[in-house]
Formats: structure tokens, sequence, C-alpha cells
């Protein structure tokens, strides 16, 4: 367990920043916190000084800004469903929130926390001397990656279930780091290197989410894991089409990063499926297979395709 | 340390708090409400819930900084006045608790849960529980609990009386378990909840080679931390040690080597665990690698010039035992059999998965070594300290307090106790332990990893004629209970069907990995599901119904048999007429939907070994009673109660006898300086042994009461009665209140005891090997499982489980049920998602994130049934219930599967990847053959 020498739980998020480029180079924002004490619990994050953010009201705060709904990033996932413009525009968002580990969890864990999830992967998620005993890997400062035996990149999973949703519906986030305040597509802020996996400054933090009200999304959303409850993604898959015919196709669970195909409903969708398969840089590093997580892109794919289909099927029906 | 106010429970506390001091070690430690437990350490399990400013929190995640004028509620803060809180006593009453230690995580959940859905579904309750783990209960009394206590908590009355009907109720009735509302409340004290002064804290070094000759130790580093106050390593422990006398190959600390990745090379005690933990990572090991045998096939080989895992055995190989039987010759058998099959299977390891972690604390006073610590079987631990401390056995005590599940794997003397009891009498000072949950895994002892080619051969009439089973087991690094389980693994298969011609062999290798030992259903679950597969396969073969097979070669009762075990009563084709009634076997089989599929399987048990471990001439069981002035039973029995509820069937047979309540009496079990030798909980033996030598106590006391009465009113003893709290005459010419009986027997002599044993008759044959399996009695089951298979993924879900088990007689009927759902919900486990792996001998999911546990959401529909026989010689007819269920529902869904989508299973657990790829094939298959016929 590392001994964390300092916390600190602002009230603001202005004292928050500032606290971060004060100890910046061994911080650890906090917002639920259940990904970071595990990962602390294991030390596989060993920063010293904890910014716990939970204490800021105003990052707690749901509002429509104009053409978006603008969510506070430390709303909980369980209570994002109680926000009725999610329920009426975003339903996507709180399919992936409810797969999100367990009920109890979801009371804690915040939506911005869960964007910031760290990478995942079998040999990295472990107690420090499980992981000397295994061999340092990449992710952990060794020479080697473990599931795949090269050198040089680092493929731990993309675990954020709810980023997936969101990056579906073209979310944007605003960030606030001691040097400025900006906003970018969420997509954008991950690297794809799992080594470091996003693009964000150590005094980062996600004030809020964005979602663009009015594009009436239609969407399926997917996850492949062995319990029902509980687990992180071996494979989860979104598919959504809005008002415009934008088609797009985006993964989690099998790429260091959110794995993102974009078309239209012109296009051939097998043509797009290939496409999300073949951009999945799946290795060996989750309890279900590389093959196999490979072949349920597909599978997961084509039904949620199918299903979409099905329910404008349906929808004609019911409109005529 | 920062400076933190908040309240608990109403209280108001200010402490320093160390930044990285999590909300759980600042409520247990600090503050002494142990009632919130740890079970994971990793938000997984759930049995750490607290309500924060009212809502749910894991506090074993929650850095208790956070809280900081928070109003907390702990499980503590329920019961009021004396009174359990509603939702509690719905816990208690409806037998949702057994080893208690998920239940204040549980009920916390729970709560809240009720508080914003006043009309759950079931399917919401079970999605509400499904970050909450419990491994004893399977869930559904759980969910009946939460889903009566919310219909009924629109009622104004917050605070419910204890449901006092079962006070006059005796064997056969339903009853909660005596320290339920204990449990329920909070208050049930596990070994880590335990604070004996003064103790120093514990932890371990490991070894991080799988099998590596150790060159040095340096402790000099970690020696001149402040704080600590001795460091142990192997060479201070040289006694061997193991639970069978034959295999005592294991000491508490590798010496000269290492033989698997966690192995314990140091031990700290500090004054704080932070500071023991800091110092391990101080002290320097020098190893040095050798070769290490991972897999079975290595270890059976000859290994050449590499050193073997331990010096034994004639042969240059890992092999640790050849167990072999021979009833008939079974190749001819088969070459003459109408129809014969063949498969190879393969299991995975799996755990006990019990959801307190092992802890203890020991101490040396005046009267030598007392442990307090979470085993099952305090007999064996007594011996084993006594053996390795070089102390005599007078000299040691060994107490079980509440246990948190046990399931086999806390049926072992550990090397943690080993240790602190060695590092406590070098300090002078009580050491306490607790594992980590990666620790526990670590220690293992569960399941073996198995291969087995299983042959059979039937009749075409679908009699079995022949069965050679050839196994293979791993048993990493140490012996445990492994030469019983080769044995386990072939003697086992000889019922519940009639078998002339029947053979096995059975291989235990050493592996440098963590040993295996006894797990629920020991020794015979992996086999049982080879024969029970391959049974079904025949079935097919023969187009009969697998139910039909199964009838027609169920073993009769009061039978021997090809081994001579002697059958007594046998609810075999009870058990499965009633799953076939219930799940409308008949009419459903073979019209279900596409994709879905019944299946069945069968199993038997022994209930309890009728051989001791340690061969001597005590008792296998025996139970003092006292009774004194007040009326007041006092049972002291060696049993250990793990939270199957053996205390309660104690005192539920004691009142039978004696025809009072059980509220008259009081049980004190498993201390082994004050009760009586029981040899504990394993080989599914309590109910049998214990309870019967509980009954030869009470009639004993009964003969005592019945002659000083029948002298008073020179009545004959055989016109008296003891029922109702009452000693009284046909005539009631004699009428005593049960106090007034009392007064006659203690008068002029004080306290009464008597004492009664259990020893188990004479069994078996006379050949090598006849010993195995051999019990007074056996116990019988039956599963229907339901599934339905994804044709696009090839992910199974079971819908339902229909079970049947004979237990002879119900004792405590909800008790038995808790039992049989238990082994329902863990075979479920096995079969869809429990299993150890590993990578270069280093277990990779050694936590409950990793380890899949059935959750609620993923336990099915499971329909109860209790079979009773009544066997001659169980205490009021009863056998066991507590490991034998275990054994059909495995088979069951695979054979279900096979049902569906003609899938047939011989790897354990399920693969979706495996049942794809044979979906897809069997497609090609019958796509060529189409081919061919056009």
């Amino acid at each position: 367990m590392t001994l964390e020498k300092t916390y600190f739980r602002p009230r603001s998020i202005g004292e928050a920043v500032r606290l971060a480029a004060e100890y910046e180079t061994d911080l650890r924002y906090l917002a639920g916190g259940t990904d970071v004490m595990v990962n602390k619990f294991q030390e596989t994050d060993t920063s010293t000084c904890l910014i716990d953010l939970t204490g800021i009201e105003a990052m707690k705060q749901t509002q429509q800004k104009n053409d978006h709904l603008s969510i506070g990033a430390l709303v909980c996932l369980d209570d994002l469903k109680k926000i009725p413009e999610i329920s009426a525009e975003f339903p996507l968002l709180l399919e992936a929130v409810q797969a999100v580990a367990s009920p109890v969890i979801r009371k804690t864990a915040t939506l911005g926390g869960n964007l910031l999830c760290e990478n995942r992967c079998a040999f990295f998620n472990q107690s420090e001397w499980w992981r000397q005993a295994a061999g340092f890997c990449l992710k952990c400062n060794g020479a080697t990656c473990l599931a795949t035996g090269g050198t040089l990149n680092c493929f731990s999973k993309f675990a954020s279930d709810t980023a997936i949703a969101l990056v579906g519906m073209d979310a944007t986030i605003t960030v606030l780091d001691k040097e400025a305040e900006y906003t970018v597509p969420l997509e954008e802020i991950y690297t794809g290197d799992g080594l470091d996996p996003r693009k964000l400054d150590k005094t980062a933090l996600i004030r809020s989410i964005e979602l663009p009200i009015g594009r009436g999304f239609r969407s399926v959303f997917k996850k492949l894991r062995h319990r029902e409850t509980l687990e992180f993604s071996s494979l989860t898959s979104v598919v959504t089409i809005d008002q415009i015919g934008q088609v797009k196709i985006v993964l989690g669970g099998v790429d260091p990063k959110p794995v993102v195909v974009i078309g239209t409903i012109a296009d051939d969708k097998n043509e797009l499926i290939k496409k999300a398969i073949k951009k999945a840089r799946i290795v060996d590093n989750d309890v279900y297979s590389r093959l196999y997580r490979k072949e349920m892109i597909g599978v997961y794919l084509n039904k949620s395709f199918e299903e979409l289909e099905q329910a404008d099927f349906l929808s004609n029906k019911l409109a005529s | 340390m920062e400076r933190i106010k908040f309240k608990i429970n109403g209280k108001q506390y200010e402490l320093l708090v160390e930044p990285h001091e999590m909300l759980s070690a600042v409520i247990r430690d600090k503050i002494g409400l142990t009632g919130t437990k740890i079970g994971c350490e990793q938000g997984t399990c759930g049995a750490c819930t607290v309500l924060a400013d009212g809502k749910p929190v894991l506090s074993c995640i929650a850095p208790a900084l956070r809280f900081d004028n928070a109003e907390i509620t702990t499980i503590e803060a329920l019961a009021q006045n004396g009174a359990l809180h509603a939702l509690q006593q719905k816990f208690v009453d409806k037998g949702a608790i057994q080893c208690g230690f998920c239940t204040p995580g549980m009920v916390m959940t729970a709560l809240d849960f009720v508080n914003h859905h006043p009309n759950p579904s079931t399917t919401e309750i079970k999605e509400a529980l499904s970050g909450n783990l419990c491994r004893c209960t399977g869930y559904k009394k759980i969910i009946e609990a939460v889903a009566e206590y919310a219909a009924e908590a629109h009622r104004p009355i917050r605070f419910s009386k204890p449901n006092k009907s079962h006070l006059h109720t005796s064997v056969g009735v339903s009853r909660p378990y005596i320290e339920a509302g204990r449990k329920a409340s909070g208050a049930a004290e596990y070994a880590d909840d335990i604070h004996v002064k003064n103790a120093l804290h514990c932890k371990f070094l490991r070894s991080i080679y799988p099998h590596a000759k150790i060159d040095r130790i340096d402790v000099s580093e970690a020696l001149k931390l402040e704080g600590v106050r001795y460091i142990a390593t192997g060479a201070e422990l040289p006694v061997k040690f193991g639970v069978l006398p034959i295999s005592q190959d294991e000491t508490a600390m590798a010496i000269e080597k290492t033989r698997y990745v966690g192995e314990i090379v140091a031990a700290v005690a500090a004054d704080t665990e932070a500071i023991a933990a800091a110092a391990c990572r101080l002290i320097k090991v020098e190893y040095r690698p050798i070769r290490p045998f991972l897999e079975i096939d290595d270890s059976l080989r000859d290994i050449g010039d590499s050193e073997k895992i331990h010096d034994y055995g004639k042969f240059n190989n890992n092999v640790h035992k050849k167990a072999e039987l021979r009833f008939g010759d079974q190749q001819q058998g088969l070459r003459e059999a109408d129809v014969t099959a063949k498969m190879t299977f393969k299991f995975e390891g799996v755990n006990h998965g019990f959801t307190e972690p092992h802890a203890a604390t020991a101490f040396w006073d005046e009267n030598g070594l007392t442990i307090y610590t979470a085993t099952q079987v305090p007999h064996y631990l007594h011996r084993a300290l006594a053996k390795t401390m070089e102390v005599p056995l007078s000299r040691v005590r060994v107490i079980k307090p509440t246990v948190g599940g046990g399931f086999g794997g806390k049926s072992d003397p550990f090397p943690h106790e080993v240790i602190i009891a060695h590092l406590a009498r070098k300090t002078g000072r009580a050491v306490r332990v607790r594992l980590s949950r990666e620790e526990v895994f670590l220690t293992n002892h569960g399941r073996h990893p198995s291969v087995m080619t299983v042959e059979m051969g039937i009749s075409k009439d679908g009699i079995i004629q022949v069965l050679d089973a050839d196994i293979v087991i791993d048993g990493g690094a140490y012996g445990s209970f492994g030469v019983v389980t080769s044995y386990y693994n072939g003697v086992l298969l000889q019922a519940p069907y009639k078998l002339d011609n029947f053979g096995f062999r059975t291989y235990r290798v050493y592996t440098n990995k963590p040993q295996c030992g006894a797990m629920r259903g020991h020794g015979a679950v992996n086999s049982r599901f080879a024969v029970e597969s391959l049974i079904d396969e025949l079935a097919y073969q023969i187009n009969m119904d697998p139910c039909e097979l199964r009838m027609k070669n169920f073993l009769d009762s009061n039978t021997l048999t090809v081994g001579q075990y002697r059958i007594t009563s046998n609810g075999s084709r009870e058990s499965l007429q009633k799953v076939m009634e219930q799940s409308e076997w008949k009419k459903r089989i073979g019209k279900l939907p596409a994709g879905r599929g019944l299946g069945v399987g069968c199993g038997f048990f022994i209930s309890g070994s009728a051989l001791p471990i340690i061969w001597n001439e005590l008792p296998q069981s025996v139970v003092h009673l006292k009774l004194d002035f007040d009326g007041r039973v006092l049972i002291t029995s060696g049993a250990s109660d793990i939270g199957q509820g053996s205390d309660t069937m104690l005192a539920i047979i004691v009142a039978e006898v004696l025809g009072i309540d059980p509220e008259k009496i009081f049980v004190l079990a498993a201390d082994t300086l004050l009760t009586p030798v029981d040899l504990g909980s394993y080989s599914s033996r309590v109910t049998f042994m214990a309870g019967n030598a509980a009954k030869d106590a009470a009639e004993n006391l009964k003969k005592e009461i019945l002659r000083v009465v029948s002298a008073h009113f020179e009545t004959p003893e055989s016109e008296l009665n003891l029922a109702n709290n009452r000693v009284f005459s046909n005539d009631k010419s004699a009428d005593l209140s049960w106090l007034e009986a009392v007064d006659r027997l203690t008068a002029g002599r004080g306290a009464v005891s008597v004492s009664g044993k259990y020893i188990s008759p004479k069994l078996g044959g006379d050949f090598k090997g006849a010993g195995a399996g051999l019990s007074p009695s056996y116990s019988f089951g039956a599963c229907v499982a339901e599934v339905e298979v994804n044709p696009d993924t090839g992910q199974v879900k079971v819908l339902q489980v229909w079970g049947a088990h004979d237990c002879g007689k119900a004792i405590n009927p909800m008790a038995v049920e808790g039992q049989l759902e238990g082994s329902w919900h863990m075979g479920i486990g096995q079969v869809l998602s429990e299993q150890m792996r590993y990578f270069n001998g280093l277990l990779i999911n050694n936590n409950f994130l990793d380890y899949k546990i059935p959750t609620t959401l993923d336990t099915p529909d499971i329909h109860t049934n209790i079979i009773e026989t009544i066997d001659p010689e169980g205490p009021f007819g009863a056998k066991e219930c507590g490991e034998g269920a275990l054994h059909p529902v495995i088979p069951a869904v695979t054979n279900a599967i096979y049902n569906a989508v003609g899938v047939r299973i011989t790897k354990l657990p399920i693969n979706a990847e495996e049942v794809l790829r044979q979906m897809k094939a069997i497609k090609v298959l019958e796509a060529t053959q189409e081919l061919s016929l056009a």
C-alpha cells in the first residue's frame, strides 16, 4: 500500500488546480476513487499526494447550455438516471452506466472518473509483489510486455464503458488545467498508447461533459463480460446513428483507446465492421482470448446493426 | 496525520488519520466497530458496505479523510434497544445467514435499496445485491429475506419482535441458527475482530520464484526499522507438518528452497501492520532459480538431472502418490460391453472462495500457547502446533471463533498459524495476522486441477457393465489431503450406480504451484462429472432417456458396493424422481426451443469418514453436557461451526431428546481446552458424528433424570416422558416442570455432567485401499438444469436448477436447504466461471474481481427439495447435506448444453469460445452430411 503523504479536499475547482500545480510531480486527483484506490492498494499508482475533488459542488451540476447538455464530471454514475434530459435524449449513456462495475460502486464512482479509468491488463492490475515476481512489464517501467513479449508497445485495454457511449454520441469535455480551460472532443484525449493513455496535463481535470442535444441518436450498446455484473469490459461496442445518418462505431476493451469508425447509413455496414475489427489492436491480456474477442466484435456489430434496422422497421411500421 | 471529525452511529469522533487510511480500517481498528468486514480490499465483495450520509459506500476503498463531518452508519447502528432491525430479523428468520461474514454488507446494501425501492421485483433485488458476494447461501434466502422485508416495510412498526414460533420446535422444524442474531447485528466475533492486548502485527515476505534455492536471507536492514520486533526465517521452524500423518512435507517457511510463488520465506512481527509490511520489503533474499515443474505432464515424466520438488518416492519424477484399485478385469469388460464410450476430461483448479480471509492471533502465557484462528479443524491444528512448537499437547489451546466460511479451505494446519505461534513465543507478545485476499488465494488448498480419461461400457438395454478411470491430479507444492484426494477420485465412483466391474488409477503429482487439498465435495467432484457426462453420452448412443438409464442402474438400499461400501438408506430414486417431476422432464426434454436444453446429473457422498485421519482409538466425536440448578444445559463439543449450522444442530438434537426448548441450551464449541475432541468440520461428518455423540450424551442425561423422577414417584421409567419442558408420566401422576425435575436431579449432588460419544462401526474390506471412502452412511442426490446457449457467442446461461438431496432426515430443514442451495451455487461457479489461472506458476486471478464467483445475477432460480430416507444410524435418521449436493449440478449443466446444442463439454470451466467452436464444427458436419445425402 502506498503511504500517501498528503491529502487535500478542496472546495473549488480553482483551489484544486492551484494545489495540483503545487504538487504536480506526484499527484492524483480523486473523484469517486473506486478505480484509483484499488490501483493504490495494488501500487500500480504510487502518487503520494491525493487531491479529492468530491467536495467541489460546482462539478456536480448538470445544465442545458444552448445546444448541449453539460453534465458535471462529479455526478455519480448512479445519479445520472435521475436527470430527465439524459433519460430522454441519451439513454445510451444510462445503458453504459448500468454495465459499469456493481450497483454499490456506481453510487460512488463518477462520470468524470470513469472517463479517466486507468487502462487495464491481466499482467498489470496486480500487486507490487506479483508484478515483481512476474517481471515488471512495460507499464510498470519494465522492459517487456508480458502479454505480447514485445518491447515497444503497451496494449493495456481501454476500460471505460461510459466513454464508449459518450464518444458514440460525439461528446466533448471541458478540461481545466494550470494553464487554461478548453473544450475538446472526448475521443481526442485518448492517445492509444497503453503506457500513457491520456493526452492531458498532470494538473488537468475534467470539469464537465457535454452532449449535443437534438441529434436524435439511435443506438445499441453491448458488453462482453464473464459475469453479469462487477466486470471490466472484455469488449464494449456501441453503434449510433444520428438524424442526418451519421453512423459511428465505437469499441472499448479491445485497444488502448476507443476504436472509432465513422460512416453514413449509405455505407456498406460490412465494410464499416471490417474496418473496426482491423483497427482494434487486441492482445491476450484478458480472460477471453484475443481471437474470441476479435470474432465477437463482428458478432456484436452485426447484431447491433440488425437491432437498429429492426427498430427502424418497427418505428416505420408504427408511423405508418 | 490529519484530524478528522465525524459521527459514527450517532456518536461524535475526533481522530488523527493518515492520508492513506481507508474508512474500513478506521471503523474497525481505530473505533473498534468490527461488524464492518473486509473480504477483498478492492471493493468487489461488498462486505465492507456502510452508509455515509445515508448513501452506501464501500469503506475498504474509501479514504477516511473524505468523511470529515460526515455521518457514518454501520451495521451496529441498526439494532436498537436490543431489538434487531426488521431487515436484520428477516435475514435471521429466513435463514439468509450462514457464515455471516457477508451479512453486514448485504444488509446495509439491501437497506438502502429498499428505502429507495419500496416495491421491488425479484429482478431488481438481484440487481441491487449484485455487488455483494455470498459464498454460502446461493443468495436464494437472502433475496427472499429482502423481498419479504420490502413487502412488510410499509407497516408502521420499524422494529419487529423476533419470531418466536420456533421456540417449541425441535428435530425437523426449521429454525434460525442460534447465533444468527449476533451475526446479523455485527456483534459476532471473527478471528480478525478479536483484539488481544498489546499485540504485534505479522506480515510475510513471499517467494517470487516457483522453484529456487535460497542462498542467503539478509534481514539486517529490515531489523533497523523502528517498530520491528522480530524477524523469523525458515530455519527457525524446521519441524515438518501436514494434515495427514503420511504427508508431513511442509515447513512453516521455505528453508533451503522455495516450492511455489507465494511461499513464505520470512515473517516480521512489528508494532503495526504497515511497519511489518515495510520491513518485509527491506529483507534481501538471494535466490538461485532451478527448473520449475508447472504442468502435470512435466511432473509425471522422468526429470533427468533436474531437482525433484520433494525427495519423495523411488522414481525420478514428481509423482506424489499412485492409488489404484481394480474389481474385475476392465479391459475384458470393455471388450465385452455392448456399447462403450471413452472421453478425456480436463479441469482447472478452483478455490473455496470463503469470504472471510484467514486471520489469527497467538500468545503464550502460563498455560502455554493459545491461538484464536479461523479454522475448521481445531483438533488437527492442536496436534500440528504441539509438534511444530515442540511442546506437549497439553500446552496448546486452539480456539475457533466465528468462522466466515471454510468449504475445506480452513481444514489444514497453516503456515501462518505456526509462524505467529513462533513469533509470539520469541517476542513474548501476542501476535496477530490477517491475510490479504491475494494471500488467501496463494494459500489455496483448493480443488486439484485434473486430467482424466474415463471409459464406460453399457448393455443395449442400458445396464452399466464396466467403468475404468485413469486420473492425474495436480497437487501443487505440498501434500495436504492429497493422498485422500487421490483415492476419492476413484473410489467415490462405485456408487450411486451398481457396478461389478470397476477400476481406477490415480496419480497425484507435485508441481511448483500453491498446494491443493480438500474442497467441498472432496476428491469426487471432477471424476463424478466425467462419469455423469459419459452416462449421458451413452444414453444418447443407445437412444434411452438419460434419467431412465440412471433409474435402471441405481444401487438399492441396504446393499454393498463392489468395493464393499455399506449402503444403508438410499434416496437416489426419490431424488431423481423429484427433479424429473418438478422440471417436467418427460414433457419438456427434447421439446425446448432452439438453443435451450435440459440436463441431468446424480451423485452421492460420504457422511463422514469412518476412519480418523490420525489412527487412534478415541471416539470420532465426544460431547459433554452439564445441567445445573438453573435448568440450562451446557453442550461442550469440539465440532466446528463454520457457518453450516452445527452448533444449532447440536442444540436441536439435545433439545429433542430432553423435550426442552433450544433456548434452554448453551453451546460451547471448538475450544480445545474446554471442549472434548471432535475431529473437525471436514468429510461431511459433523451432523452424523457429533450429532450422534450429542444424542448419546442427551440420552445419558435423560436416563439420569428418569432415574430420580422414577424413584421419587415410584413410577417405572418406561412410563415417563420428557416433552414440552416437562417430565411427566403417562397417567400424569408424575408431572414436573423442567426446573422441578432439575431440582430433583441436582439435590444433594449439584451440577450433573454426562458424556456421549460416536464411534463408527467397523466397515469395509481388508484389501489395501479398502478404507478410502468408507462411511457409516452415504447421501444421494440429483439435479436437473436448464440452460440457454447463445448461438452467436457460445455464452451459456443457466436458467433453472432443480435439485433434490437425500439427507436422511433434515434436523433443521432451513439449514439443510441453505447447504444445498450453497452447494449448487458453488457448482455453478465451477462449471461457468471459476478457475485458478497461472502465468509461469504465478496465480493471475488472485482477487474477487478476477476469480469469478457467481453474483446474484449469474445465479439461476434454484428449486430445492429435501429427500428424507431416515438413515438407520444417523441421529434421528440424519446424514450429510453440505457437500454431496455439489456433485450432480455440474454435469447437469453441461449435459443440458449437450441437449441444447449438441456440444459435449469435457473441460471445466465452460469456455464460450470452445462452445462456439464446437457449434460451428457441428454445423459444418451437418452441412457436409446433407450435401453427401443430396
